[in-house]
Formats: C-alpha cells, sequence, structure tokens
C-alpha cells in the first residue's frame, strides 16, 4: 500500500472510490430535481462509495512510520515489557509494532458513537417531527356560511354558534358576535367579535338581554343565530370587560376582542378565519382597528410588551 | 435468615429447607431475594415516627391512582365525540365503575395534598441537607409531574367544566414570553383546541407523564434507601451535628451563631 | 484537597450511618407498621370520598362534593363559568388579583416560575446543617408564610363568585321578596335586566356580583328617593353625571337599552331600597 521509505509522504493508492462517490452525489442531486427513486439510489451509492473511500484512505495510516509520536495514555518504550498491566485506561496495551496514531479501538469507539447517534435520529427525528410539527402545519382556512343577510338586522347584535369543520363535530363549535353595521360607501359593513376572552381565553358573555325565544336555526353548519342587546361583554373568569366594540374597558385582557374576517356571496354572510386587533377606535363601519395575526390570548400584539413574543407562531 | 438459634427437631428443619427452596433458587440465580431482604431489614433511626409515613402514604395514593386509571382506561373512549358517553357510561352503567371513577377522581386530590404535606415535612426537618439534595430536587420534579398528571386529566371527562379549564391553563402556557404561543399551539394540537387535543392529553396522562413519574420515583427510593432516613430534628443527633455545625462553621453559621462565650447561641 | 466544611460533612454522614446501624431499629416491622397503617388511612379516605360523591350528586346535579359531570363540552358557550380542579386555585385567583393588562404575564408565570425556581434551589441556598427547628428561624418563617398564603390565595379563590345571567334572572323573585316589591310589574321586569345585562359584575347586589373599577353596593341605592327620573337618566349616559367608567347603556348613546327597557331598569332600582327586616 504505502511506500516502504519513511521520508515518502503518505499517498493513497489510485482507485475508482472517490468516482464512485462524485457519480453517487451526481444522481442525487438531479434525481431530487427529476425523479426521487434516481435520488434514493444516488444516496445509496454516494454513501456505500463514500465509506469504501474514507476506509481506504484511512487504511494506510495504520503502518505509519515510528517517527509519530506514541500516545501518552498507553506507556510505550522499544522494550514494551513493563507497559503491560500498567496502562488500566481504556486502551489495551499495544505490541511495539503498532505504536500508531490512530488504532482501531479508537475507530471503533468512534463509529459506534456516531452510528448509535445516526441509529437514534434516525428514530427520534421523524418521531419528534410526527409529534410536533402537525400542530403547526395543514390548518384549515375556515368558509362558514352564517345565514342570509337578512338575518342580521343593521345596528343590532346577533350572537351566531356555528361548526367551524362539521365534519370533526361539536367539538369545533364557535360562537361570534355579528353586528350588521350598514353600509359603508354602498359596502355592506360587519363586525364580527369572537367570543373568547384574550386575557386567557373564557367564553365571553354578553351585558345584556338575550332573546333565546327568537332563536334561528340556519343553513349547513349548524348555525344557530340569537338576538341580542348587548351593552358590551364580560368575562365570568377574572373580571373582564370589553365594550361593543370590543375594546377593554376593565380587567385584565391584555388588547380587543379578537375579529372574525367575513364575506358576502349571493346575499350570505361569510366568516373566514380570526384575527388579532389591539385597539379600536371609532365605532361601526367607521371603526379603524390594526390588524395582526390570530394571537393565543394573553399575549399583546403591539406596545411594549409585545417584543415578548417576536415571534408568530405558523399556523 | 437472622433466625435465633434454636433447638429445632430434624422435621422441622427439613420443612424449612423444602419451603425456603423456592426462595434459594431464585436468590442464586438473580439476587433478588437479598435485595429485598436488604429493604426490609435496613437499620432506621429509633425516634422516627408518624411523620414519617407521609411519603410512603404519597406513595400509596399514587398506585390506587395507577391501578384505578387501567381500569378506568379499559372503558373510556379518548374520542371527542363519545368521551362524555363513555364517561356517563362508567359512572351509571359499569358495575361498579362509580366507585373506580370516584376512587380516581379523589385520588388525585389526596395524591396532591400527600404531596405538598410530604414537602412540608422534609423541608421542616431539614432533609433536604447534605447529602439528601439531589433527592429533594428530584421530589420537586415529581410534584411538578404530579400537578402536570392532574392538569392533563382533568381535560379527559370531556365536560364544561373540563373543557375551559384546560382552554385557560393551555392559554396561560401561552402567555410566558417567547415560547409561550408555540407551546400554547403544541400542547391544543392546532390553533384551538381540537380533536387531537384529547387524544394528545390522554397519551400525556396515560404514558408520558407516569412513565416520568414512575423513573423519579424509583430513583427517590433508591436515594432514601442508600442515603437513610432522616432523624427527626428534635432528636438527639440533631442536637449533636447542630452544635458541631455552629462549631465549626464559623462566620458561615448564618443568623445563628455560638457566640463568644462558648455554647450560647444568639436568637 | 476538599475544605474543611466538605470534611465534616462527609463525616458526619457517616457517623449518622454507624450510629443508625447501631442504634436503629429495622425497618420491618417496625416503620413499616406505621406505613402500612397510614396507606390503610389514605385508602379509607379515598373510598369515603368516593363513596359519598356518588351517593349525593345525581348526574349533573350538584352533591356536596360536586356533580358526576357538568354538561357535555360546548366550546361555544356563553353562559359557563370556568373553574380549575381546586389545586389551582392559588393561581386562579393570582390571576385575579394581577388585573392590569401589562402585568398579565407575571401572574401566569412570573410569580409561579420564581417560585419553582426557589424550591428547586433550595438545598444550594441553606447550606447550614442546623436542623433543630428552634434555630432555624428563617425556614420556620418561610414556611408558615408560605403556607398562609397559599392557604389564603386558596380559599379566596374558592369563594369567588360570579354573577352569571341566567342564574342571577332565577334569583329574581327572591330578590323581590327581600326588598319588598313583588307586586311591582316594571320593577320585575327591571330586575331580571338588571341580571342579564351584566349589572352585577361590577355592582354588588343582595350579596352577589363582584366590585370592579370601584362601582358601589345598590342593594339599597333607591332608598335615596331620588326617582325612577334620575335613576333613567343615569343608566343611559352615566358620564352626565361624572362617572367616566361605567358603560353609557341608554339607545340614544350608542347602548342597547330601549326608553321602556331603561324605565324598567330605573324602577328597580328606586325599589331596591334595602331588605325589609
Amino acid at each position: 500500500m504505502s511506500s516502504p521509505e519513511d521520508e515518502k509522504p503518505h499517498l493513497p493508492s489510485p482507485s475508482l472510490w472517490p468516482l464512485g462517490f462524485a457519480v453517487g452525489i451526481a444522481c442525487l442531486l438531479a434525481g431530487l430535481v427529476v425523479s426521487l427513486p434516481a435520488a434514493a439510489v444516488g444516496a445509496l451509492l454516494a454513501i456505500v462509495f463514500g465509506f469504501l473511500w474514507i476506509r481506504d484512505v484511512t487504511r494506510g495510516v495504520d503502518t505509519a512510520p515510528a517517527h509519530v509520536e506514541p500516545e501518552s495514555r498507553a506507556p510505550l518504550q522499544p522494550t514494551g515489557a513493563e507497559a503491560a498491566g500498567t496502562s488500566g485506561g481504556a486502551m489495551p496495551v499495544m505490541e511495539d509494532e503498532e505504536v500508531a496514531a490512530y488504532p482501531r479501538s479508537t475507530f471503533l469507539s468512534a463509529a459506534t458513537l456516531g452510528l448509535g447517534a445516526a441509529i437514534g435520529g434516525v428514530i427520534t427525528v421523524p418521531v419528534l417531527g410526527f409529534a410536533v410539527l402537525p400542530s403547526f402545519t395543514n390548518q384549515h382556512e375556515p368558509n362558514v356560511e352564517l345565514g342570509p343577510l337578512d338575518e342580521f338586522p343593521e345596528g343590532k347584535f346577533v350572537i351566531a354558534t356555528y361548526l367551524e369543520n362539521p365534519e370533526i363535530g361539536e367539538v369545533s363549535r364557535r360562537t361570534v358576535f355579528v353586528r350588521n353595521n350598514g353600509r359603508l360607501e354602498d359596502q355592506p359593513s360587519f363586525t364580527v367579535l369572537f367570543s373568547r376572552c384574550v386575557h386567557l381565553g373564557c367564553p365571553v358573555q354578553p351585558n345584556g338581554p338575550v332573546e333565546e325565544d327568537n332563536a334561528k336555526e340556519v343553513g349547513e353548519q349548524n348555525v344557530r343565530l340569537i338576538p341580542a342587546q348587548p351593552s358590551g361583554f364580560g368575562c365570568p373568569c377574572h373580571g373582564g370587560q370589553y365594550d361593543t366594540e370590543g375594546n377593554r374597558t376593565a380587567g385584565p385582557p391584555v388588547r380587543a376582542l379578537d375579529r372574525a374576517d367575513f364575506s358576502i356571496r349571493e346575499g350570505k354572510l361569510f366568516l373566514g378565519g380570526f384575527y388579532s386587533v389591539s385597539e379600536v377606535r371609532g365605532t361601526g363601519a367607521r371603526a379603524r382597528i390594526k390588524k395582526y395575526g390570530h394571537a393565543v390570548p394573553g399575549v399583546h400584539v403591539d406596545g411594549p410588551s409585545a417584543w415578548l413574543y417576536p415571534i408568530e407562531v405558523p399556523g | 435468615m437472622a433466625v435465633a438459634a434454636r433447638k429445632k427437631s430434624a422435621r422441622r428443619a427439613q420443612l424449612e429447607s423444602v419451603a425456603l427452596y423456592p426462595i434459594d433458587w431464585l436468590e442464586e440465580r438473580s439476587g433478588l431475594v437479598g435485595g429485598v431482604k436488604y429493604f426490609l431489614f435496613r437499620k432506621v433511626p429509633r425516634d422516627i415516627g408518624w411523620f414519617h409515613t407521609l411519603g410512603s402514604a404519597t406513595l400509596t395514593a399514587f398506585i390506587v391512582q395507577a391501578i384505578t386509571g387501567v381500569v378506568l382506561a379499559m372503558y373510556y373512549k379518548p374520542d371527542p365525540n363519545s368521551a362524555y358517553q363513555s364517561i356517563q357510561h362508567i359512572t351509571n352503567d359499569v358495575t361498579l365503575g362509580w366507585l373506580v371513577r370516584g376512587m380516581h377522581r379523589w385520588g388525585a386530590s389526596v395524591f396532591i395534598i400527600l404531596m405538598f404535606f410530604h414537602m412540608a415535612r422534609v423541608f421542616l426537618f431539614g432533609a433536604y441537607k447534605y447529602p439528601r439534595e439531589l433527592n429533594w430536587i428530584i421530589g420537586v420534579l415529581l410534584l411538578v409531574l404530579g400537578m402536570a398528571e392532574g392538569f392533563t386529566g382533568y381535560l379527559l371527562p370531556w365536560d364544561q367544566t373540563a373543557y375551559w379549564a384546560t382552554v385557560v391553563g393551555i392559554n396561560l402556557n401561552g402567555t410566558a414570553p417567547f415560547l409561550g404561543p408555540f407551546l400554547a399551539q403544541f400542547l391544543q394540537g392546532g390553533d384551538a383546541i381540537g380533536s387531537d387535543t384529547l387524544s394528545k392529553f390522554y397519551s400525556l396522562h396515560m404514558l408520558v407523564v407516569p412513565g416520568a413519574i414512575m423513573g423519579l420515583i424509583a430513583l427517590h427510593l433508591y436515594l432514601v434507601i442508600r442515603l437513610g432516613v432522616t432523624p427527626s430534628p428534635w432528636a438527639k443527633e440533631a442536637e449533636d451535628e447542630g452544635r458541631a455545625a455552629g462549631r465549626t462553621a464559623g462566620g458561615r453559621a448564618g443568623l445563628v451563631r455560638p457566640g463568644r462565650r462558648g455554647g450560647r447561641s444568639g436568637e | 484537597m476538599a475544605s474543611r466544611r466538605i470534611v465534616e460533612r462527609r463525616e458526619a454522614h457517616k457517623r449518622y450511618k454507624e450510629n443508625t446501624e447501631r442504634t436503629g431499629k429495622p425497618f420491618f416491622p417496625h416503620a413499616m407498621f406505621h406505613d402500612t397503617v397510614m396507606s390503610l388511612v389514605v385508602v379509607g379516605v379515598i373510598t369515603a370520598l368516593a363513596v359519598i360523591w356518588y351517593y349525593d350528586a345525581d348526574g349533573t346535579e350538584a352533591g356536596i362534593l360536586g356533580p358526576h359531570y357538568t354538561e357535555e363540552a360546548d366550546p361555544g358557550t356563553t353562559d359557563f363559568i370556568p373553574r380549575p380542579d381546586w389545586y389551582f386555585y392559588f393561581l386562579f385567583y393570582l390571576l385575579r388579583i394581577f388585573k392590569w393588562p401589562e402585568s398579565v404575564v407575571l401572574g401566569t408565570v412570573g410569580i409561579p416560575t420564581i417560585g419553582l425556581v426557589l424550591l428547586l434551589a433550595l438545598p444550594f441556598l441553606d447550606l447550614r446543617r442546623e436542623r433543630r427547628l428552634s434555630r432555624r428561624p428563617v425556614a420556620i418563617v418561610a414556611l408558615i408564610l408560605t403556607v398562609v398564603a397559599m392557604g389564603t390565595l386558596t380559599y379566596k379563590g374558592a369563594t369567588a363568585r360570579e354573577a352569571l345571567g341566567s342564574q342571577l334572572v332565577e334569583a329574581v323573585p327572591e330578590w323581590a321578596e327581600r326588598q319588598g316589591f313583588e307586586g311591582n310589574e316594571a320593577a320585575l321586569a327591571g330586575g331580571e335586566l338588571f341580571a342579564a345585562t351584566g349589572c352585577a359584575q361590577c355592582h354588588i347586589y343582595l350579596g352577589v356580583g363582584s366590585v370592579n373599577l370601584g362601582a358601589p353596593e345598590l342593594t339599597a341605592i333607591g332608598a335615596g328617593n331620588r326617582g325612577v327620573q334620575y335613576f333613567k337618566d343615569y343608566v343611559a349616559n352615566p358620564q352626565q353625571f361624572g362617572n367616566p367608567v361605567m358603560p353609557r347603556y341608554g339607545e340614544e348613546f350608542g347602548g342597547s337599552l330601549n326608553d321602556e327597557q331603561l324605565t324598567q331598569i330605573a324602577t328597580f332600582l328606586d325599589a331596591s331600597k334595602g331588605e325589609e327586616e
């Protein structure tokens, strides 16, 4: 393998392994674009040839010339007789000829740990991904039909409870407080407030008479519309209070009530996703709000405390 | 066996050796019997009393929870559309289901109360000091895990109380700076409590947290056996130890140090 | 070379071990007997609680230890009062104390985290070997303060009452009896409006409700004989009377109560002259 003279630098002998490795990498990269099976084949080639190449390169080192300093853990004298039994460490006592910079046991330890880490990774990473990632991906954008516009008299609140995702059933039931603001520049305007308190998520109650007798069931998504006359909203958990625009008037809520996007198609009101609002200025159709992504209750969306929550959660 | 030397008839000795044969067989092949005997007959300080029973009482409460929990799991259905009905079924229809469910529900409260009492007792007796610091830390972790067990289990009946207490609890976690909202979304399985939330809480309540609790309990007990039971603080030994500590601690004697006239501890 | 302190305590532990070996008693049966009795008590208590709970309650009707279960979870409800399990009441009440929005994160995670860190770090904060109670004043005081604080917070959390609109409406006939306005139709209607509009979320009335934003108790508000018109104007637009925090309930001021409803509420308030003895 290596040159018998000590002065010559160690050179690996020519071999085909690097070529095979290169072909494998090329196959892998091309396959990622063109065809995944090819990428798999390329990866396999790269791994196999890469392993053979590395093994080839490091093999020659075993018989390196004697001018390499022996390892201090295994004290080796040219006679070597008294080294036996005194090393005591993890390294086995070595014979004279095996003075090496890279003994086999070190390679075995490193390979065992490396392979163990790789196996651990192959098992753990997909499992952890499975446990954690689905909460953040594939979140549906809801599209709920709340009923014809006639059901929402102008200037009055209607409590609308509906199933956001009828396929999964009652667990997706949500409630919003809907107010028809009339028209603004010939466009219909609605205020849709989410019923969950933005302090810690408790169900907010309308402060006013609720006309249960005039409740109506509408449409497909198990929608129930109940007229009400709230003068504000209050939370039964920790004393939060809101006005009819959703602004906080008392208690620990950290921002105004969340709102929902809406659209009108074929004379019917549709709800989209929720979003968060820091404060509402003005009332009704002329209310001015600053829209933020839908945030967890208790999280400030603006102001100095918003620096505590710099990263928006995906999904 | 530490049997008092006595005259035995040969017949009796023969009977004894037959009875002991399986135990000796097991001991020779595993060493377990020796371990059990060590645990049972180790020496504990003379003066320990009823205060020292709080730890094993907590363990008993946990075992009650584990057993009743396993039985409940045979009838409970962890899906939002059938969880509530399965709880009604267990409470009303299943033979003695009400008893098992009631014991599990009240056992949880008893478990948590006993943990607090046990913690207070350990604190009072100074049993968290050297060399038992690690045991104290394990105990605090057990307390946190016990409360997490209570939190995850509270959702399972899927009634109004369960649902809304969990909404608030998850959002409480969500208010933690930086990572809070991610933790809340992870626990919920989405941006609001959904069908995945119940399954996740069930998995945590049945497998993850009890597994961690059992592992830590094993470590906790091992340390108690290894390090010994702390004597009461009113035992003579505590007094000797305290005086010795006061003498040598010098500047590190804390608030109370021996006076210059020797022996008189100032208040 | 270990410090003198470390050497000392190692030797102290060694002495303890030898001492116990010499003068201690075997765990079985002496200490184990106590453990077994205590375990029996624990199992007995758990079973007794379960039995009492089951036989005293009936489905969603609460007994002395609560109901078997409440209604099935309704994520869209607007008339439920959430509560955690009792061992979280201290945290629940802590959240009601921190009402200022900027301080919310202190109550939710700040204080519990600090508490947990102190608990975990305890063996490293208290390095003295002293275990006699009479020589550990800081420990004793800390324990008493903690127990009192947690106990008070838990008790306050347990007794925190909310005024749920639908429940209060059922109490109006009782109010009428106590206040003496049974025959007054307008006052009865006004009482129901008072309950449904959430007035009890800020005002106390006949022992129910909460205090919020400094709102006064209204049990005897009518005793001053200010008249129905006064209350009607006040409730419609409190800002007119110098009240900056109460919302305006009058329709013409942006609220939702019409003239008839305002009259009914005003009649109710005027009839609330304090309980007849």
